[in-house]
């Protein structure tokens, strides 16, 4: 999995600003997308490419339940997120639905990994290469059940 | 072996175990308009049916205007989600609270009013706030919409069994009026951060837990949350059962199931906590929050602070506290009781049951909102303003210039048409600062319902401890 780092150096990004509370109304995931991150970078849906990664600080994702975050950075392109740590009702949504990879990544990689830089993920082998800067890092393993999750493709496609 | 409360309500419910993970059966499902739609859509889809009908709840909360009722909303977008909310509860046979039942109110304060919420049990719904019915000594947690259609479908959950953190709340409170259960939770959030408590479930203990009554426990386990725990959780005790006694889910042998909750619902002797916190009253003062995250919270007799004291030395802290201080328009040194106001929300599944309005009612009766100051009261419930009218509140808060509203999540989340305009700053008892939350560019300060009346009547923020509140 290949792709470009859009980085915020900022801890609890929380579901409010990933997707604001007004779109929660909205049915169509592909409108969702054009909202994703509006409460923190407003050129987010302008900058967003298919493959991209976003890395952030610790505790993403924290407040509302709201699965619309997960799937409005998902629909927008997002294919994993890269943080310090997790709130655990979104880590739990993106691997439910397959909607985004939540890796958790050590403060010597989140410091490292610059806006831009392009990342090459091999969830196997729990390793993150940063092709920009010629570097790799170690990804924190997923644990076993949401590995199969996963790599099921989610919740209801998952069986025991 | 000595066991947590906790632990014993989970050891109950574990139906499986696979991969490290358990398979937890859940015993009541409360649903609402907005995290349900593509969970009914999914059961559809794939022609299945809601296993527990009977243990299945919902109503209308996030965005039903606050407005004569009688009217058609004008909102298409959320008339077409509460008109699908109908639809699937008719169409998989769930009992619903809709916009027009003398039931309707905010999810979490229905669940407990309407005797829904019991001890022991697992509870679950799509939203973060679930956890005020811990105050019931249940487990009691928040879900996304995947797992909102995997419960409808299967009555369970697969779980990760989180860690037990004690929270113990020492000591006594001088003014138990002005100092409340939301300046307790505040301050506890303060002191462990708003990731303090991830992959937790707390439970709070101590002197002055068993001297709070349920609805300021549920304040407390309603922002474990905002302190990173899915859960919070409150051993019941004979003020629990005498709250549930008569309500109208209550089981048929009530007497019996307390029986059992006696014996069974309390954290043994000798039990160890993977974390442990004790925070002293004595200490606590009335609590404004003056950033965008719930940890960002000042003493009342304090100052905005300096972005380089708040980080003590943390540079990404020092980064998230100028952009909030920028975000909030606040030089930092100010003192809080001269920060001005624009709006006062009083209202939320944090503080908006009958005590939070007796309090608040204290505090404004016989005097006139600041004429600068547009203040709204919207009640946790049907039922919770129906018993406010019935003791006269209503009338206090309108003769001081309030507006009285019907019940919803109102201007706590902005799904409705009551939100902050950019730059207007608001006295809120709801549960987060977060930018954008009670609308776009909106500035919210967290305080306890007496401390939003307060700043109604003066137009800043005021020490209740300095009024008479008896």
């Amino acid at each position: 999995m290949k792709g470009s780092v859009i980085k915020y150096e900022k801890d609890n990004i929380d579901t409010d600003v990933i997707l604001p509370g007004p779109y929660l109304k909205i049915h169509d995931y592909n409108e969702l997308a054009k909202h994703a991150m509006e409460g923190l970078d407003k050129d987010f849906h302008k900058k967003v490419k298919p493959g991209d990664f976003i890395v952030a600080g610790k505790n993403f994702g924290c407040g509302s339940s709201r699965e619309h975050a997960p799937i409005a950075l998902s629909c927008s392109g997002i294919k994993a997120v890269l943080a310090l740590s997790f709130a655990r009702i979104f880590y739990r949504n993106a691997v439910d639905g397959a909607f985004l990879l939540p890796i958790e990544i050590d403060e010597n990689a989140f410091r490292d990994i610059s806006n831009g830089d392009s990342l090459e993920i091999d969830t196997s082998e729990n390793e993150i290469k940063n092709l920009t800067k010629n570097k790799s890092y170690k990804m924190k393993p997923f644990p076993e059940l949401i590995g199969k999750i996963i790599a099921a493709g989610g919740l209801f496609n998952y069986k025991p | 072996m000595a066991k947590t409360l906790f632990e014993k309500i989970w050891d109950a419910h574990v139906v499986d175990e696979q991969d490290g993970r358990s398979l937890l059966y859940i015993d009541r499902h409360l649903v609402h308009e907005v995290t349900s739609p593509q969970a009914f859509d999914g059961l559809r889809m794939n022609k299945r049916k809601v296993r527990r009908p009977d243990l299945t709840f919902a109503t209308m909360d996030h965005n039903v205007p606050t407005t004569n009722r009688s009217l058609p909303i004008v909102d298409q977008t959320s008339a077409m989600q509460i008109q699908a909310l109908e639809r699937s509860c008719k169409e998989f046979g769930i009992q619903l609270f809709d916009i027009n039942s003398p039931d309707q109110g905010i999810v979490h304060v229905i669940g407990p009013e309407l005797g829904i919420t019991l001890p022991g049990a697992t509870i679950v719904c799509g939203d973060s706030h679930t956890s005020t019915q811990g105050a019931f000594g249940a487990l009691a947690f928040g879900i996304g919409t995947s797992d909102v259609e995997h419960v409808l479908a299967t009555q369970c959950i697969w779980m990760e069994k989180p860690k037990t953190f004690e929270i113990k709340i020492e000591g006594k409170r001088k003014n138990p009026h002005a100092v409340t259960a939301k300046d307790i939770i505040l301050s506890i959030i303060k002191e462990i951060g708003t990731g303090g408590g991830v992959g937790c479930v707390f439970e709070y203990k101590g002197e002055v837990v068993s001297e709070l009554s349920l609805e300021q426990r549920m304040t407390i386990c309603n922002m474990s949350i905002e302190g990173g725990a899915r859960a919070g959780l409150v051993a019941p005790d004979e003020k629990t059962f005498e709250y549930l006694r008569g309500r109208r889910y209550i089981p048929k042998n009530y007497d019996e199931y307390v029986e059992y909750w006696k014996e069974n619902l309390k954290t043994d002797s000798g039990a160890k906590f993977d974390k442990s916190f004790t925070i002293h009253t004595d200490e606590i003062l009335p609590q404004v929050s003056w950033g965008t995250n719930p940890a960002m919270t000042a003493d009342v007799t304090g100052r905005v602070p300096f972005a380089q004291e708040y980080a003590k030395g943390n540079l990404e802290e020092e980064k998230a506290a100028n952009r909030a201080l920028q975000y909030m328009g606040l030089k930092p040194g100010t003192l809080i009781t001269d920060i001005t106001i624009d709006r006062v929300f009083i209202g939320s599944c944090t503080n908006s049951r009958l005590e939070d309005l007796i309090e608040a009612s204290k505090v404004v009766k016989g005097k006139r909102i600041s004429p600068k100051v547009q203040a709204m009261i919207v009640p946790g419930s049907q039922n919770v303003k129906r018993q406010a009218e019935e003791i006269g509140l209503d009338k206090i808060f309108k003769d001081a210039g309030f507006e009285w509203r019907e019940s919803g999540c109102s201007m706590c989340l902005g799904m409705n048409p009551d939100i902050l305009a950019t730059d207007e700053r608001c006295a809120s008892t709801s549960n987060r600062n977060f930018e954008g939350r009670q609308g776009v560019g909106g500035r919210t300060h967290l305080v306890s319902p007496v401390m939003a009346a307060a700043a109604s009547i003066y137009g800043h923020f005021v020490d209740v401890r300095e009024m008479d509140l008896n």
